[in-house]
């Protein structure tokens, strides 16, 4: 038996009902991240479905979903300063891939732990992008955070940083904990239906 | 057209079979109504002719089914659905989403067919009329109402051409509007004779005016095979959990008053009904005159 | 045409820019952005904005959306911008004072820099947002060979979340109604989340085995050429028009690495 090439295996990874799920993974962001706002939590929770799709259909298909997530909400008006993070999107869905081959999703204290990695490899790749693109603030309440770091004397990056490091493992945590959740509610059938159904039973 | 053999399938991780060894011939052209209680199997059927068993849903499988000169069992899906088409219960769930107004939406199938444009342009038309569609050709398919929307589904499949169609219970989600559009695009289709048409339903009425066989499952064996006015008045499928039409009830009832002969045959559709409790009518009217 | 009642920004209207190749559109909104990062100074992005997008948007008939959703997009940015960066700018020359704080010059140079930059970006995605129907741009990508999955997703994408805030929406009514608390405390409103996202997820997750079904039977998984209904309008000048656009951002770059500008 040859071992499938990573050509086959991404292949294998869209199925049909991959396709059908990254569209319903966004719009769960989306959903999602606006009921956040409306209940003025102070998260962004916009990555649910992105984490998901990763966990279930694997990096590629996770990575697609985050980078076509921020440039759909980007070309929708609804937040076009999403489109220039599309990239950090991406990783993040990568990361879920990964994390779920490795079996990260069985046990609950390395979701935790999971989530805390992907926040901050988010923050460290969002820090350039906000810095170089939007001087280095995020134009939301998060501001204050960048406004006591450079107060304090950080530079713009670093504050930048500093800011992301804040936020992000927090709220990332809770997402893969979320998705945990999700994964653990779904009836064992309907799992088995997916590409990586392996990473969660 | 249609060549079952023997087949058997269980869904994976189920404790019995969903179909046990299930033989079956269906002619080009014929009506076929398949029926019988939650669970019987309805619905795995639809998916095996379609190849959705197992190419989708994995499990055991043996036997053979062949539809329209095909092994279904190794022929991949995307090469089926221009021969064997599909529709389902839930309408909205059947709208790709990827297109913007009805005529987009249905053309949606010939465009991954790679149909030249003139001619999907010719096809969908057709189709668009056909269905009753053609008025809200511009719309959103996402505004339309139930009965639209399942009429919507059948046009985008039909318009494929396709030498089967295979419908699970497409009025469940209906209203009786809906139902009522649904089945009038099915008479004008069964009376070409040029598709063979499969269909499960719950509403038996509907099966006894239309279909030209009915086929009663339960647990998934065939216990009934005939035409309408047999399996739907055969009185004992109740114990299968399968019901009978409104009309047969009435018949049964008049029967156990003694008001109509036992070995007399029961009408399943309006019409037989009226003429049968018009020659009661009749047979009370001569006693009394006497 | 109503048709769109989708989570895009497109407006109809009858203009010469709306009939313009998806493709043009979208390289000039490469070459806007490519400008944005390239571009030095504090104006040059200003006079992009001015010279460029605006007397492309008053052509489209789409100048007031577009100076507004650029308003609202920008103004926060700007005002953080200028608060923060200008006044906690570390080590530069004061130019007013404010009790203990002081606006620095470096800093209110950089704002405007990156106000600048961002409203350039954020214009010329706008731009071809209002101007572009969304199925256009998809057919015009399948076209150049981006997989036709990808389209799929993007036009399935913008239709479903209307539907899905929606029903994010009666979720909210539902549990409110039955008392769930999503005012008051941090953590009432927190512990408000699960109740709201579960059923929403696990209700859409469920479907998603129906939709593939049905995307199966119109052939979806088939590979080889497809074809579209609709058709997309070219011309020379237009091929002619991108190739420029990309000529001059390789000159900006060219001219930004030898330090011409």
């Amino acid at each position: 038996m040859t071992r499938m090439t990573q050509a086959d295996r991404i292949r294998s990874d869209f199925t049909t009902l991959t396709w059908v799920m990254i569209p319903v993974a966004i719009a769960i962001n989306i959903a999602v991240g606006q009921l956040i706002y409306a209940l003025k939590v102070p998260l962004y929770l916009d990555s649910i479905g992105t984490v998901l799709v990763g966990v279930l259909a694997g990096p590629w298909a996770g990575a697609l979903t985050g980078l076509l997530a921020n440039l759909i909400w980007g070309l929708s008006g609804l937040n076009v300063t999403y489109a220039p993070f599309a990239a950090v999107a991406a990783v993040i869905g990568l990361l879920a891939g990964l994390f779920g081959e490795a079996g990260w999703l069985r046990t609950w204290w390395k979701v935790i732990l999971a989530g805390i990695i992907t926040g901050l490899v988010a923050a460290t790749i969002s820090a350039p992008i906000s810095a170089y693109v939007f001087g280095g603030v995020t134009g939301a309440g998060t501001d204050a955070l960048v406004a006591i770091f450079r107060g304090i004397g950080l530079g713009i990056l670093p504050a930048s940083f500093a800011q992301g490091v804040s936020s992000d493992p927090l709220d990332k945590t809770i997402t893969y904990l979320v998705v945990w959740l999700i994964v653990r509610a779904l009836p064992g059938r309907f799992l088995d239906r997916f590409p990586r159904a392996e990473n969660v039973r | 057209m249609i060549h079952i053999e023997n087949l058997t399938y269980t869904y994976p991780r189920a404790p019995r079979p969903a179909l046990d060894h299930i033989s079956l011939d269906i002619p080009q052209g014929q009506f076929c109504a398949v029926i019988g209680a939650n669970g019987a199997g309805k619905t795995t059927l639809c998916y095996a002719l379609t190849g959705f068993i197992p190419n989708f849903y994995r499990g055991k499988l043996e036997g053979r089914v062949q539809v329209a000169g095909r092994d279904v069992l190794t022929t991949p899906l995307s090469e089926l659905a221009g021969e064997i088409g599909l529709v389902f219960d839930n309408p909205f769930n059947q709208i790709t989403g990827a297109r913007f107004s009805v005529r987009e939406e249905v053309a949606f199938g010939l465009e991954n067919l790679g149909v030249p444009r003139e001619e999907m342009l010719a096809r969908v038309e057709e189709v668009l009329a056909r269905t009753g569609l053609a008025e809200l050709a511009e719309r959103s398919p996402f505004t339309l109402s139930g009965g639209q929307q399942q009429r919507l589904a059948i046009a985008s499949v039909l318009v494929m051409r396709p030498q089967v169609l295979v419908l699970d219970e497409p009025t469940s989600q209906l209203d009786p509007v809906g139902t009522k559009e649904v089945f009038s695009v099915l008479r004008d289709l069964a009376a070409t004779r040029e598709t063979t048409i499969v269909l499960t339903e719950h509403k038996l009425e509907w099966v006894a005016v239309f279909a030209d066989r009915v086929i009663a499952l339960a647990e998934g064996r065939i216990v009934a095979d005939g035409p309408p006015h047999q399996v739907l008045a055969a009185p004992d499928l109740e114990r299968y959990g399968i019901g009978q039409t409104r009309y047969t009830q009435a018949a049964r009832h008049a029967q156990a008053r003694g008001l109509a002969a036992p070995d007399k045959p029961l009408p399943v559709t309006l019409e037989q009904a009226v003429a049968f409790f018009t020659s009661l009518m009749s047979v009370a009217e001569g006693d009394v005159m006497r | 045409m109503s048709s769109y009642a989708a989570f895009s920004l497109y407006v109809a209207r009858e203009s010469g820019l709306h009939r313009l190749h998806p493709l043009t559109k979208l390289a000039l909104t490469g070459f806007c952005l490519f400008a944005s990062l390239v571009l030095p100074g504090a104006w040059a992005t200003y006079a992009a904005f001015g010279v460029i997008l605006l007397p492309l948007a008053a052509w489209g008939q789409v100048l007031p959306l577009l100076l507004r959703a650029a308003w609202r997009t920008v103004l926060p940015f700007a005002l953080s911008l200028f608060l923060i960066q200008g006044f906690f700018w570390t080590g530069g020359t004061p130019v007013l004072a404010l009790g203990p704080l002081s606006l620095k010059r470096e800093g209110v140079l950089f704002a405007i820099q990156s106000t600048g930059r961002i409203l350039l970006i954020v214009s010329s995605f706008l731009l071809l947002s209002l101007s572009t129907r969304p199925d256009a741009l998809m057919i015009a990508l399948s076209q150049r060979g981006v997989p036709t999955g990808i389209a799929y997703i993007i036009l399935a994408t913008i239709q479903i979340v209307p539907r899905f805030q929606a029903k994010a929406a009666t979720i909210l009514d539902a549990q409110r109604s039955r008392g769930l608390e999503t005012e008051g405390h941090l953590r009432q409103r927190f512990r408000a989340l699960l109740p709201l996202i579960k059923p929403l997820v696990l209700g859409s997750i469920v479907d998603i085995e129906e939709r593939a079904i049905a995307l199966e039977a119109r052939a979806f998984s088939r590979r080889g050429p497809k074809t579209s209904l609709l058709v997309l309008v070219d011309s020379p000048a237009q091929a002619a028009v991108r190739w420029l656009l990309l000529l001059a951002a390789l000159a900006l770059l060219a001219a930004r690495l030898f330090r011409a500008i």
